[in-house]
């Protein structure tokens, strides 16, 4: 591979490998979570990390951001019917 | 106006009859040209032959079923057999006929048709799809005669999963893999519908057949992997012992029923949207009218599918769910009437003030519309808290869901089969045969199923071989009813075949209607259309009458 | 191949005769496999409400379940998957570019990260039955057999990494199918966008397990 080829390439990557930077990062910091458990409430901030991977992977990774409006919409939808299922069924285990 | 105009907008123009392409019948002969076939229009023949053949073999479940309960104290039938014919009947029917019925075979012969597509967007997974569902299919249904499953076909944990003694695990595996067929059909016009409309198709210029299938191509995605999932757990949990439902380690069966009405709630919206769908195509031909509120019923269909996903506790009222939930959700049940009687009072606007022709399908959508309001009215009475407690488990329920199913979907189905039978065959029926057997199936469907109405609120449980003997009487009109029913079913049956040979042959448009599948030959090219059709104008566009006159 | 630049191949799609233009053919491909990313979400959705509810329903069960998984290969395995979702983008770039050879090595790479995590999760299951954390073999002691409801914390772990070995081995044997597929040398032509398609897959598989990792092993550990 010449220079040039590896400045086109790396051109192309930059976002996947700064996503996988920060996947790392993030998995980093909920794995401490997990070893050390520092606070009882722990586990919202290990909520918030895997909401922040999940957006990464969607968003950059599998490339939401450069997809028209449609393909974003059907990205959302899934995880809109998955809240759908999990405050319904909700009601009913938080009340017994 | 353009001579393009008035040839899409005219389908009689008169043709040179020589050079046209073999229609998608006639094209090919050999059997290996329809099982490896990938136009949508053989596969929805193929689908269509063999929910039928699944139909009839549910109906004779239902029918020992009604005979066994002639007598009040279940001589006829043993109690576990009984209980194998009441799960066959509801396995078959609800799971490979109803959920199938209309979008597999319409929607798939239909929605290219009417957006101005060669196909669907994908061909060949739409063929995978008949394949996986006969798979599926058939399995189970050996399963179920061979063997017999005694669960019903809603499969509650534990019972499934510890205590039957039946054959429970295949027929969960066939299910599973036909719920694999639905996601890919869903999956399939869900992309068609967004990507293959023809130049000048919009979203509202679509028909409501179109808007009904996009709506319950949500349901089969959003729905059906949960249902996969949960009856995988049954699976998992009786054929392994790895299970979450177990109550003596701790586990909630109620769970098992969350999973499983979150998808089998729409999946009665699977059942009823598309039939709604083909009611509006009868109502607005047969009425030569623009179907009255276009946009709203649209949006109701879209509505129908979002609020169907909330209600589904209202199946659970009285097992174990809290208090609140109960509450939520039966409010909830209240909000579905809305979109849903949108609907009707849009059909009745439509008719109003119409030039009514009242041939075999519009008697079916009539039919339609009046049993499908009893069924959903009664199903108001079901959301009620305290009217459920006394009314759950009983006839009532019975009476109401097969008012929605049968009364519903079934009779929407008959009248879409006859009103596109043309297009599909080209041929014609008997039309005085078409009208007498659709009053018969009406007549005979009312007196099955309105005395358990009656039953139900008496108390009579359902799923019992047995029962008090005063109930009698009203358990052999049912019965009756039943026969008269299924002499019905015979009825478009037999003459249907029958015109496939003999029957008058059929013009492109032969009920002056309005739609991009009646501008084309019947039945259709290989590809729908001799060149890609421009629309430049509105749905229902009974309005404009340039053929007429022309 | 020091200085020799990469011959990039010519880059496009052979329309189907369902089509009528490229672009069509595209998109519907694109939002085709969404939309089965969208069943594949809602087919672990169910499981993780398995898993919310019984930490509802038993809280110190699951704890006791959590604290006797493997914490540490789980999280290697994570790390695995978030290298197999590079190598796939980079599969996907190089696809673009027309640079076939490049492609298929990462490919390859893809599958083989895959595979690692396959053997990984196996040597798990391993030790899990050296611990005696197989409630379901009947002729086997289970060690946490003092606390019932333990078991159905345990057997959504199983379904779940299950479900997601399924979907790893699926997606491992059509990766392999693919990469055949694609050495030869008109597949850029005809058909590169089947690259980006199962590209989201790949990353979809890794997204689930995002979530898998936590919900299993991490939270309340």
């Amino acid at each position: 591979m010449s220079h040039d080829d590896w400045q086109v390439l790396w051109q192309h990557m930059r976002p996947a490998v700064r996503s996988f930077v920060l996947l790392l990062v993030l998995l980093g910091v909920n794995v401490t979570l997990g070893a050390t458990l520092p606070f009882s409430w722990a586990y919202v901030v290990e909520g918030v990390v895997v909401a922040c991977m999940v957006l990464t992977v969607l968003l950059v990774s599998m490339e939401v951001l450069r997809e028209p409006p449609l393909m974003r919409l059907f990205a959302a939808l899934g995880f809109f019917w998955v809240a759908i299922m999990f405050t319904m069924t909700l009601v009913d285990y938080l009340s017994r | 106006m353009s001579p393009l105009d008035t040839v899409l907008r005219d389908p009689d123009t008169p043709r040179i009859t020589l050079d046209r392409p073999a229609d998608y019948l006639h094209a090919q002969h050999t059997l290996r040209s329809w099982f490896f076939t990938t136009d949508h229009k053989r596969i929805a023949l193929l689908y269509l032959a063999s929910i039928t053949g699944f139909f009839i073999l549910g109906a004779c479940a239902a029918g020992l079923v009604r005979l066994s309960l002639v007598v009040p104290n279940g001589q006829i039938f043993s109690n576990d057999t009984y209980n194998k014919l009441f799960t066959m009947h509801g396995v078959i029917m609800i799971w490979f006929f109803l959920i199938p019925s209309i979008p597999a075979t319409f929607g798939n012969f239909l929605i290219p048709l009417m957006i101005g597509a060669k196909d669907l967007a994908f061909p060949r997974l739409n063929l995978l799809s008949w394949y996986v569902f006969m798979l599926g299919s058939l399995f189970t249904i050996v399963v179920l005669i061979v063997g017999g499953v005694d669960t019903g076909w809603t499969f509650y944990a534990p019972f499934s999963t510890t205590y039957s003694n039946t054959y429970v695990i295949p027929a969960l595996v066939g299910v599973i893999i036909v719920g694999f067929s639905s996601i890919l059909t869903g999956l399939n016009f869900v992309v068609t519908i967004h990507k293959m409309r023809c130049p000048g198709m919009t979203w509202f210029r679509m028909p409501i057949f179109v808007w009904t299938h996009y709506a319950v191509s949500l349901i089969f995605l959003l729905g059906t992997p949960v249902i996969t999932l949960a009856l995988m757990l049954l699976v998992m949990e009786r054929a392994f012992h790895i299970g979450v439902f177990d109550p003596r380690l701790g586990g909630d069966p109620v769970l098992f029923e969350h999973l499983f009405w979150f998808y089998s709630h729409p999946a009665v919206y699977i059942m009823v949207l598309p039939g709604m769908g083909v009611v509006t195509e009868l109502v607005a031909a047969f009425s030569q009218k623009r179907v009255f509120g276009y946009k709203f019923v649209a949006y109701a269909s879209i509505g129908l599918a979002s609020i169907t996903f909330l209600v589904w506790g209202h199946h659970m009222f009285v097992n174990g769910q809290s208090q609140l939930a109960s509450t939520v959700f039966s409010f909830l049940s209240f909000a579905v009437a809305v979109p849903s009687a949108v609907k009707v009072y849009n059909w009745t606007a439509t008719i109003h003030k119409g030039t009514i022709r009242l041939d075999t399908p519009m008697l079916y959508a009539m039919g339609y519309i009046g049993l499908f309001v009893l069924g959903g009215v009664t199903g108001l009475f079901l959301a009620t808290l305290a009217v459920d407690a006394h009314l759950h488990d009983t006839y009532f329920v019975v009476a109401h869901f097969h008012y929605i199913m049968v009364g519903g979907t079934m009779l929407a189905f008959l009248g879409g089969l006859h009103y596109w039978w043309p297009k599909f065959t080209g041929r014609m029926y008997p039309e005085a045969w078409g009208r007498v057997g659709a009053f018969l199936i009406f007549i005979g469907f009312n007196v099955t199923f309105f005395p358990q109405f009656i039953l139900g609120y008496l108390g009579m449980p359902r799923r019992y071989h047995s029962y008090p003997p005063e109930f009698q009487l009203l358990n052999v009109l049912s019965s009756a009813g039943s026969t008269i029913l299924a002499v019905g079913y015979f009825f478009p049956l037999g003459y249907l075949i029958w015109s496939l040979w003999f029957g008058k042959k059929a013009p492109a448009n032969p009920w002056q209607a309005k739609g991009l599948e009646w501008t084309t030959s019947s039945p259709p090219p290989a590809h729908n259309f001799l060149r890609t059709p421009v629309v430049d104008y509105q749905p229902y566009d009974y309005a404009n009458k340039t053929r007429d006159n022309g | 191949m020091a200085d020799i630049g990469i011959a990039a191949e010519p880059v496009d799609l052979e329309l189907a005769e369902q089509f009528t233009t490229k672009a069509q053919q595209r998109e519907a491909a694109t939002l085709g496999m969404w939309a089965w990313l969208v069943t594949e979400l809602l087919l672990f959705a169910g499981l993780f409400l398995c898993a919310l509810i019984l930490r509802i329903q038993h809280p110190q069960s699951v704890t006791l379940v959590t604290t006797h998984l493997k914490f540490w290969i789980g999280a290697t395995n994570t790390v695995v998957l978030i290298c197999s979702s590079l190598t796939m983008s980079a599969a996907i770039v190089t696809s673009r570019l027309g640079w076939r050879r490049f492609m298929l090595g990462a490919l390859l790479a893809t599958a083989s990260l895959g595979s690692l995590f396959l053997l990984l999760k196996g040597f798990e299951y391993y030790q899990d039955y050296d611990e005696h954390m197989m409630p379901f073999l009947a002729d086997r002691s289970y060690v946490l057999a003092h606390d019932q409801a333990s078991v159905l914390f345990l057997d959504v772990y199983y379904i779940t990494t299950g479900l997601h070995g399924v979907h790893l081995i699926t997606g491992i044997s059509i990766l392999l199918w693919l990469t055949w597929k694609a050495s030869r040398p008109a597949f850029l032509q005809t058909h590169q966008n089947r690259i980006e398609i199962y590209g989201l897959y790949w990353h979809f598989i890794d997204l689930i397990w995002i979530i898998v990792f936590p919900v299993l092993y991490v939270l309340n550990r």
